[in-house]
This record gives C-alpha cells, structure tokens and sequence, in this order.
C-alpha cells in the first residue's frame, strides 16, 4: 500500500512536469494564451510604483494598452538575480505575453538568455543592452534595446540651476552606476556651461555617491550638512534616497531637483526634476510592434533629438530661467552643438575639465 | 559653535529612535524573551502611524497629530509583538524564528495594505511637527541651540522614556520581578511570581516602544514611508548589547553610535572634518568595531539576562 502511495505520489510530481514541456504541439494549450495577458512588465528593484523607473515604464505600457484594449499585466521578480528574472520573464510568457518590457540593467543577462528561449516573444529592455556577462552586446530581432541620455538631462538640469541664480550646487546619486553617473557628469557639466554663457567666476560643486537607494538618516544628514555648509540646491539622483534629501531641503527651506520622473508631487522644495521619457518610448516601441514595425536588434539611445529626455517645465519652479532659456539651451542639444562627456570618459567627475565649476567629490 | 549645534542636532536624528528600540528590547531581554523582532516592529509601528497621520493630516496637524501618532504606534507595536509573545511564552517556540518571521512578514504586510488602501506602496505624509525653536528655553545660549532648537517633541519623549524605564526596571516591585524572570525564572517561579505574566509584559513594552521608536525613525527621514526603517531595529539591538543591558549604558551607546553615524555622513559639510582626509568609513566603521572590541572584552563577565532565548518551562527544575 505504502509503495502504492509513493508511485502514486511520484506520478503526480511528474505529469505535470511532462505536461508543461511539448506545449506548442498540443492546440488545447493555446485557448488559455488567448486569455491571457498581451502585454507583461517585469519589475526590477523597486515595485511598480517607485515613482521612477518601473512606474514610469508601466504607465507607458498601461497607456497603450487601454487606449487600444489590450490584456497586460506585470511580473514581480523574488528576488534580484538573472535566474529570478528569468523566471518571472518565463511567468509572463506562459501567462500569453507576446511582449515583455524589462526596465532596468540589471536585465541584460536575463534578456540575453530570453531572448533565445522565446524567439516569438519580443522584448523591450530599457537602459540595458542583452551580453552574456562580458558586455559585448548580442541583440537578437526580437530585442528592442534603449538607453537614454541622462547626461543631456542631467545637462538641462545643471544649466538651468546656475541660470536661475544658484551657484552652490551639491550632487548626490544612489550608487556609482552607468545612468547614475551619466545624470552627475552632465550636471557638472550644465552647471559650467550656463557659468561660462552669463561670465560667473566661481561655482561650488559637491559630488558624493550615498551608496543605497534608500531612504536613511545618513543621506538626510549628508543633505542637511551640505545645506549647512551654504549648499543652495541638491541633484537628488537615487530613488527613496531623494525623499530624505527632499526631507533636508524642507528643514533648511532650500531646493531639490528630481529625476528620472517629474518629482514636483513629491515635495515642495522640488523645482525641477531631470527626466527620462520612459513612458513615452515604452509606448512609442508598444505601438511601433503592433503597426507591425517592431524596432528589434537594435540598441538605441534616447536623447533631445527624440524628445527622450527633459525637464518638466510647466511644473518647475524657476524665478529666472524661462521657457524661451530652455527651448533655446535643447535646441542645441538637438542639432549637436552641445557634445558631452559620459561616464566612460572620465574616471570621476574632477575629471571633466571643468574650469568655474569646483567639483568637490566627496567619496 | 554653529557646527557643533549642527551636529548635536543630527545625532538626535539618530540616537533617539536607537535609544527608545534598545530601550524597548532590553525589556524583553530583561524578562527572557530574546527579541530580534524590533525591526519589523518598528516598521509596523511606523506603517501604522504614518497611515494614520496620512488620513488625519487634512483636519489637523502638529503637535496634537503627533502624539496621535505616537499612540497609534505604540498600540499597534505592542500588538505584533503579541504574536511575539504568544509563539515564544505560550508556545514555547524558537525565539529567534518567532521574531524572524516577524521581521519578514511587517513589510509585506505594509506594501499589502498600502496598495489596497491607496494603490500605491508609499505612504506620504506632511513634516508639521518640527520645532524650530522652543518657546524661552530655545532662546538659553549654548543650551538653547543644543538641545531646544530645530528639534521634535520626541527628543524628550525618548528622554522621559530613559528615566521611566531607568526607574522601572531598578526602583519599582514589577522591575525587580521582571529581572528575575530574566535571570533565573524557575526561582521566581518558586517565590509566587507567574514568569508568563513578566514575560508576556516585558515583551509588550518591547512592543510598545519599538513602534514609537519606528515612527520616531521615519519622521525626520523622508518624505513618505516605503515600507522599510533602513535595518535600524538590527542597529539597536547592537546598541543594546553595547549597552549591556542596562539604561544608561544603552544611553550612551545610543548617542555614541549616533555621533559617530551624524559625522560619517556630515563630514563632507563640514569643513574642519573634510580637511583631516580621514575617509567616511573611518567613521561608519567606528561604531561597530567598538562594539566588536567591547564584546571581545567584557564577553567574560558580560551581563546578558542568564534566561534570556529559554522557553520557560514550569516541570524543568
């Protein structure tokens, strides 16, 4: 009898397992793929509504996909790692998804499994590009990768400061990551071109990475002793971390810049955030699929050309700069004027030969 | 001066919530109960209360609200930590399971009914409850700016719950009572005290205050609360051990492990620091090699409860 059960029980473990294999040959299967979800995010750190990557994507993705009545739906990894994403990528494709958005870069190696593993599905990968660990880029044709250029942002956002009148800038990202540093070198940047334009002699730049994403005392504090020091307007680049800068910023009256997403809800002390157009590229690459014109085994970077970055100006709350400052500022950006450095260019932001602008890089 | 000022005002950013925690967990200690589930007390603590100033903060607002909100912490910190208490006094379970269960399920718990009251996990919430400066003791020099300017009402409250907790455990019947339940529960026992009653209270005061600590956490932080205290239940525990055991000890752990936290992340504002070269992690490690050296030390004749993390069972003698 006991062996009975365990055959039994064996049995039941197996024929599931068997079932989930050959499923494109059984045509029964593909009934509940109709009813599935069409559209599928993935999340990465962080959940749908952190108020910046993931949030912005979705809305994105959500926006098309009423306006059009598709099915979607998105996936939360367990945990942070590429076998996790890749079985919540597994997930949305057995629940129907014929197209899976994954923001974040933390997605290349995911993706560049994936996009093997299910040549039908096509996938959007944002600030990413699918590598096999060794960064040499492998974008298959159903892989649509983008990036954006947070330096053109981060650009905007430091010219505009120093036009309005603030001089002592402060910088503070989550962690020392591509985007993150892309966002930091073209503030400083920003900042010493709207120096040199209107002839100021001197800017003070501090520059430190908190090391989380988090909200913390210590980020609060770094924050509030900046502000001590004179500091007059803090780049706050690293998620939650910015709430607690945003926390500083109200206790000593000064001001805030958000990024990735326009940040003026979150606080008064916001006057302007750097953005990505996450919402709009996701949703121009969902239609661009469904007009039959998907953009895949390409690796673009979104920049003022495309509208792909900005700031928010109707939210912002500048005394000086004005609307006809930055039109003509992102003119320039769009047809090339304006070159550059990214995070590749230099080892650290005192690097960047900036002659006004004193980067104090705190480590 | 006006940096010392400064950097006294920082540190009770950080000390006081780590005070009243440890405070908290040396009750449960104190009584037995091993409790590493301060953390996700704390974060209850803080949910609740941060929910609670978040419906209430259109009809009012400052001081009032605030100790509202201290109230609503402590009710709903001393009933998570009943779950505490139940699994680890009544049923005798592994303690540290109990209070890691705790400390995995707040969280959730917090993203959970934060999406389905207002879809999104982050619970926002105005700062009305800054003091800029007390009325005529703000204006005392040197004290003024020290302790009474640019500073919240919870400052003191964690100093009142120092002294309380001081004279609680030493000068009153139910503290001494509490200890013995800590040290040797089978004597206590024997002499007519009922070890789950102290145990089941000292647990609760943990509870208690380590919401008050979560909320007090959150307030001067951030903007809105994500569903996290940024691991400083763990800290505090640390501070209680540094502190062995005992109030005024943790006190100064507190403010030790505090200062050391204000200066690691203000440094760089402060230029006097910023000229000595000396790294942050300098500073950030500071706190915990001490604390390191300290155990290393007094491990020998260290003061932890002797009953502390033993299920108390009437028949073993």
């Amino acid at each position: 009898m006991k062996k009975f059960l365990v055959v039994l029980l064996a049995l039941a473990l197996v024929l599931p397992l068997a079932a989930c294999g050959p499923k494109d040959d059984e045509p029964g299967n593909g009934e509940p793929k109709e009813e599935g979800y069409e559209l599928a995010l993935v999340t990465d750190i962080g959940t749908i509504d952190d108020k910046s990557f993931n949030q912005g994507a979705w809305e994105g993705l959500k926006k098309y996909a009423e306006e059009h009545g598709i099915t979607h739906k998105y996936y939360q990894p367990q945990d942070k790692t590429t076998a996790a994403y890749l079985d919540a990528i597994d997930l949305a494709v057995q629940g129907g998804a014929k197209l899976v958005v994954c923001p974040g870069f933390l997605f290349e190696g995911a993706i560049y499994e994936a996009q093997d593993l299910y040549p039908d599905v096509k996938f959007i990968i944002l600030d990413g590009v699918p590598h096999a660990g060794d960064y040499t880029p492998v974008v298959k044709d159903n892989v649509y990768s983008v990036f954006y250029a947070e330096e053109q942002a981060g650009f905007l956002a430091g010219y505009a400061a120093v036009k309005d009148g603030y001089t002592k800038l402060g910088f503070m990202g989550g962690m020392a990551v591509p985007a993150v540093i892309r966002f930091g070198y073209g503030f400083v940047q920003g900042a010493e071109y709207a120096a040199e334009e209107m002839g100021i002699s001197s800017i003070e730049l501090n520059y430190h990475y908190t090391g989380g994403f988090d909200s913390t005392p210590e980020a609060k504090t770094t924050a509030a002793s900046w502000y001590n020091a004179g500091i007059e307007v803090i780049f706050a680049c690293g998620g939650a971390m910015g709430n607690s800068v945003m926390r500083a910023a109200e206790e000593a009256g000064t001001a805030v810049i958000g990024v990735d997403v326009d940040q003026s809800g979150e606080s008064d002390t916001v006057i302007t955030s750097a953005m990505k157009q996450l919402a709009i590229s996701v949703y121009d690459g969902i239609a661009a699929y469904y007009a039959g014109n998907f953009p895949g085994g390409q690796s673009v970077t979104l920049d003022a050309k495309v509208q792909g970055v900005g700031l928010p100006m109707e939210s912002s709350k500048f005394k000086t700069f004005t609307q006809e400052d930055y039109d003509a500022i992102f003119a320039k950006l769009v047809d090339g004027s304006i070159t550059l450095l990214k995070d590749t260019d230099a080892d650290d932001p005192t690097q960047l030969g900036t002659e006004i602008v004193k980067v104090n890089y705190v480590e | 001066m006006k940096i010392i000022y400064f950097i006294v005002q920082q540190t009770m950013t950080f000390s006081i919530p780590l005070l009243i925690v440890a405070l908290g967990g040396m009750f449960s200690e104190r009584s037995g109960v091993v409790n590493i589930a301060l953390e996700g007390i704390m974060v209850f603590g803080a949910f609740t209360s941060i929910l609670f100033i978040n419906q209430m903060q259109d009809t009012m607002q400052g001081q009032l609200l605030l100790i509202l909100a201290i109230a609503v912490a402590a009710v709903s910190g001393m009933l998570i930590s009943l779950l505490h208490a139940y699994a680890s006094i009544h049923m005798k379970a592994d303690q540290v399971i109990s209070g890691t269960a705790i400390n995995m399920l707040t969280p959730a718990v917090a993203i959970y009914v934060a999406r389905m009251i207002q879809q999104i996990q982050q619970i926002g919430f105005v700062n009305t409850f800054r003091i800029v400066s007390v009325p005529l003791l703000g204006n005392i020099p040197v004290l003024g700016p020290l302790f009474f300017q640019n500073t919240y009402l919870t400052t003191y409250l964690g100093f009142a719950i120092l002294i309380v907790s001081a004279l609680v455990l030493y000068r009153t019947r139910f503290g001494l009572r509490l200890r013995a339940c800590g040290e040797h529960p089978q004597a206590a026992d024997s002499v007519g005290i009922n070890v789950y009653k102290m145990r089941y209270a000292g647990v609760l005061i943990s509870g208690l205050l380590a919401g008050i600590g979560g909320l007090v956490f959150v307030i001067p932080t951030s903007t809105n609360f994500n569903a996290t205290v940024a691991g400083y239940g763990f800290l505090a525990l640390a501070v209680l051990i540094f502190g062995q055991w005992k109030p005024g000890r943790i006190l100064l752990a507190a403010f030790f492990f505090g200062l050391m936290q204000a200066i690691a992340s203000a440094y760089s504002g402060i230029p006097f620091l910023a000229g000595l070269g000396i790294p942050n992690y300098f500073y950030r490690m500071t706190p915990f090699i001490a604390t390191l050296v300290v155990l290393t030390f007094t491990s020998k004749k260290s003061r932890a409860p002797k009953a502390a993390g033993v299920p108390y069972d009437k028949s073993a003698r």
